[in-house]
């Protein structure tokens, strides 16, 4: 876990703490630098804290081999306004239902590169339980629901589009 | 995909009797485009969705497991869209 010192210094942050007009408890980013999952996890302790006694980080990165197939990066794009809208909503409905103290959620976007997190979710709650099952709620939802494309580059340079199931009849979203 | 030639250097509206639709991932990348010019003078999502498959059969299958998005909202098949409006295709979510 961070140290309060290094809580407050990574809070202030570009990216990770609140801009005028946002809550502190749940901040929202689309960003195309890679994300610093530490300073992710500080800013929501640090907004959290004292109460927050559980803090979740989780980072999802891109998979160098899946099921024997190499894969050589991926690249993400979004509607961005509809995106960083969706994340909002999902992210203060997660405030609301587990009862967290702070959320904190980071999709990258273009190129990320193999081993490098695409996405961080952070959640702080009093106790363990809410904010794990925060973060898994969070994530499903954003696989199924929010309007972000990752783009597959195979071990032969061909590129392909990932979009599973279907978005009328009922999510998309998959591994 | 990024800066299109027929994006970046087309008019910011359509003319009238137009509309634009902005396109994403898979579908931008079957169309070429990331923003397609369709005839229109009004109707529901599900006439835009006839006209698009039209034009653009190519996308069909994928087009039928897309949501559509009007004025920044997902849209259900009744929905108006008007000339003008801000409409977006919304294929099958990857992000994660």
């Amino acid at each position: 876990m961070p140290t309060q010192q290094t809580a407050a210094r990574s809070a202030d942050e570009p990216g990770f703490g609140p801009r005028p007009g946002e809550s502190g408890g749940e901040v929202c980013r689309l960003v195309r630098d890679p994300i610093d999952g530490a300073a992710v996890l500080a800013a929501v302790a640090a907004v959290a804290a004292p109460e927050a006694g559980g803090n979740v980080l989780f980072l999802g990165s891109t998979r160098g081999v899946t099921a024997g197939v190499t894969t050589l990066g991926l690249d993400y794009e979004a509607h961005e306004p509809l995106a960083l809208a969706m994340l909002r909503d999902l992210a203060a409905e997660a405030v609301r239902r587990f009862g967290l103290c702070g959320c904190r959620i980071v999709h990258r976007l273009g190129r990320v590169a193999v081993g490098e997190a695409s996405i961080a979710i952070a959640a702080s709650s009093p106790h363990r339980r809410e904010a794990f099952a925060a973060t898994e709620w969070l994530l499903e939802r954003i696989k199924t629901t929010v309007p972000i494309w990752k783009c597959e580059e195979g071990h032969d340079g061909v590129r392909s589009w990932v979009h599973p199931g279907d978005m009328r009849t009922g999510l998309g979203g998959g591994e | 995909m990024h800066n299109d030639p027929d994006t970046v250097n087309s008019p910011a509206h359509p003319a009238a009797g137009r509309l634009f639709v902005t396109l994403f991932a898979g579908m931008a990348e079957s169309v070429g485009s990331r923003r397609l010019e369709i005839d229109w003078n009004g109707g529901t999502v599900a006439d835009l969705r006839h006209v698009v498959g039209r034009e653009r059969p190519g996308i069909g299958p994928l087009l039928e497991r897309s949501a559509i998005v009007v004025a920044g909202r997902y849209a259900t098949d009744d929905t108006a869209v008007a000339c003008g409006a801000d409409v977006a295709i919304i294929p099958p979510v990857s992000g994660g």
